[in-house]
């Protein structure tokens, strides 16, 4: 845990000091082996849990772990550790400046001809063999031990972590701010404003459903508060029956789901993860289920819905539909972009 | 009227257990184990009393004055996924308990169970491997996971009598070193099927291996338990010659009795328990390896007083960990195998305390 200090007057300028010394320190030789790139981490100090102080000094970051990283110039090599980093990179027109993905990253094809790098557990000689200026990683699955061995090699690492899909937009601003692409972050973060408020909008008027979203299924693993999917069944009209739990993917109990009564479950079928058919119909058993009794297991895609980068606001759109195929029943003839 | 004649041992004078005391004791264990169920059922995600329980069984559903709909989930809760899963871990708790018992006669040591020979991880890594190539999901799981997990156990034994077995026979020590051996390189393999799956399925596995119990369906239940009382009743029909082997090998030889093709026997038929209960649970540890000791630490060394009881008390704290397993986080689940440690550790800790004069 971060210690949120509150920060005093004495703090603001001995931090204020600290980074004036810090930046006008030179470089090592570290730095030179790698280009003429200037990119440094700061030292974390008097600073630390201070966020306020990002949009003073300008070039400075505060990533969704709440670690602050100095950027002095635009990355011109990056590499992304998650499929839904990919994305956003890609959507930024990064594509240049894009060294390394993981081998998970499908979409779009582009990626698949980039140089492949391990997905959960990567491979430190092989990341660091990319000579990357700047990793993206998503924060649950980055090592502590990786991200100090990284932060000894001088890479900055900036993770994310969506726990809504308004964390996702923000992500998608810094990496804008961060690669000078601001232009174009607005442009995209705007276009999924607008597609969430039409899909909002469109279920609006239709009463809110009862809605089991199914990971796994022995053990039951689903979506709990705290998970960007949790937040998204809420925005497409749907209540989750596990709002009540703890974690963000709770194994949830049967009993619970038999209770609540369900009146819709959506199976995640894709390409790299997807529930079988076989699967899908042992939930039939159930005959007490409102979801059962009025065929309402649905399938909708993991491609879109399971990544939270650009892509997320179609699985919205998707589960949106699957939800409450009755707001869309008006413009079959001309579905949504 | 008892499954062996309680006086025909020369060897067990001293420790015979008198038919009147291994009645009491067994029907003290079983009405334990009753109660225990029937308080069981009424907890979960709603509490059902007796007089509500006994109520749904005599009612069809729409006869009450409750909404028809809440009651049939009431009936379904209890019926279809309550019961169900407390006779699952009855079961389970008591084939574990079980084969504890027998492996640690056979190799004459208190350390041995079915997990430290790695007998159970040979069964899990199974079970993974269907899991991973989707042939649990596709093909009757009730039969193909427990026959993965079979084969799994069996291979393991197989590795082990390979590695510890010199002129047909099994010396203790290279048996256990043979299991820990095992055992380090099929957690090793388990760990890379689980990091090769997507993300989504490696965490049900891991979560499953730590051993957790879900509500079977009737039928698989019903194959389930016919072929885990089979197994039992072999087990249990052969607590005198482990009573004998217990004694040493070449006591049980002067008796003449074949022990190397007991030990196989009794072996085959444990890996056989083994490998179902892996494919239904995962790896519950800890109730194959203590309960025993607790039993005899209560009953004394008598494998036909032994082996039923602890199959009924195996059963019976299975049964009680997993509702607390299940009901402590609600509306989310834990890990049985993480309560059976917590729950039986301690207490295992204090029994040795007390008894420290009759230990092991």
């Amino acid at each position: 845990m971060r210690s949120n200090r509150t920060p005093s007057f004495r703090g603001y300028v001995l931090g204020c000091l600290s980074i004036l010394i810090v930046v006008s320190v030179s470089d090592d030789g570290l730095s030179e082996a790698y280009g003429s790139s200037v990119v440094k981490r700061r030292q974390q100090g008097i600073l630390t849990g201070m966020p306020f102080m990002a949009n003073i000094m300008p070039r400075t970051f505060v990533d969704d772990a709440g670690r602050k990283l100095y950027i002095a110039k635009p990355p011109t090599r990056v590499v992304s550790l998650a499929p839904s980093i990919t994305e956003m990179l890609f959507a930024l027109g990064l594509d240049e400046q894009i060294v390394g993905v993981t081998e998970l990253c499908n979409y779009p094809s582009a990626a698949l001809s980039k140089p492949k790098i391990g997905y959960a557990r990567p491979n430190i000689e092989t990341l660091v063999a990319l000579r990357p200026d700047m990793i993206v990683a998503p924060q649950e699955f980055l090592r502590a031990d990786i991200l100090a061995k990284l932060e000894e090699l001088r890479i900055p690492v900036f993770l994310v972590e969506a726990k809504t899909i308004g964390d996702i937009l923000m992500q998608i601003q810094s990496l804008g701010k961060i690669f000078n692409k601001v232009k174009m972050s607005d442009a995209i973060t705007g276009t999924m404003r607008d597609r969430m408020a039409r899909v909002t909008k469109r279920v609006a008027t239709s009463k809110e459903k009862r809605v089991l979203y199914v990971l796994n299924s022995h053990p039951l693993i689903t979506v709990g508060p705290g998970s960007y999917i949790h937040h998204m069944i809420g925005l497409a009209g749907g209540i989750n029956v596990a709002r009540s739990s703890e974690s963000p993917y709770p194994s949830l109990s049967l009993e619970t789901v038999l209770q609540e009564d369900p009146e819709v479950l959506i199976f995640p079928v894709g390409s790299v993860e997807s529930i079988p058919k076989s699967e899908q119909d042992e939930w039939n058993r159930w005959k007490s289920l409102s979801a059962v009794r009025n065929r309402q297991l649905l399938e909708v895609s993991s491609d879109a819905l399971n990544r939270p980068g650009p892509r997320v606001v179609e699985g919205l759109d998707l589960l949106a539909r699957a939800i409450h195929p009755e707001a869309y029943l008006s413009d079959e003839a001309h579905p949504s972009p | 009227m008892l499954p062996f004649d309680l006086a025909d041992d020369e060897v067990f004078r001293k420790s015979t257990v008198g038919t009147g005391r291994w009645i009491t004791i067994i029907a003290v264990l079983s009405a334990s184990a009753v109660l225990s169920a029937i308080v069981c059922l009424q907890f979960g995600a709603r509490f059902v009393g007796v007089h509500d329980m006994l109520r749904l069984l005599f009612l069809a559903p729409g006869e009450s004055g409750d909404a028809a709909g809440d009651l049939d989930t009431v009936t379904t809760i209890l019926l279809y996924v309550r019961l169900p899963r407390v006779v699952l871990g009855f079961l389970v708790g008591g084939c574990l308990a079980t084969v504890g018992v027998a492996v640690q006669a056979l190799l004459r040591n208190p350390l041995a169970d079915p997990y430290v020979l790695g007998v159970s991880s040979g069964a899990a890594l199974g079970v993974s491997v269907a899991v991973l190539f989707g042939v649990g999901s596709t093909i009757l799981p009730v039969v193909v996971l427990p026959l993965c997990g079979f084969a799994g156990s069996l291979v393991a034994l197989l590795v082990i009598y390979q590695i510890a077995a010199s002129d047909g026979r099994l010396p203790i020590y290279s048996v256990l070193l043979a299991g820990v051996i095992l055992n380090a390189v099929l957690s090793a393999l388990i760990m890379f099927i689980t990091s090769i799956m997507d993300p989504n399925r490696s965490f049900g596995m891991m979560i499953w291996l730590m051993g957790s119990l879900t509500a079977p369906a009737i039928p698989t239940l019903l194959v389930f338990s016919l072929y885990v009382l089979v197994c039992l009743g072999f087990l249990l029909k052969q607590a005198r010659v482990l009573n004998i082997v217990a004694f040493g090998d070449e006591q049980a030889r002067s008796l003449g009795i074949d022990t190397e093709r007991t030990k196989r026997h009794i072996f085959l038929v444990s890996a056989l328990m083994t490998g179902a209960v892996v494919s239904v649970s995962g790896m519950v540890g800890f109730i194959g390896m203590v309960v025993p000791h607790v039993v005899r630490l209560i009953v004394g060394a008598d494998h036909r007083l032994v082996m039923p009881a602890a199959a009924l008390v195996g059963g019976t704290f299975l049964m009680v960990a997993d509702t607390f397993a299940r009901t402590v986080l609600l509306p989310s689940e834990l890990p049985v195998g993480i309560m059976t440690a917590l729950v039986g550790g301690p207490f295992f800790v204090s029994l040795l305390i007390r008894r420290k004069d009759r230990m092991l």
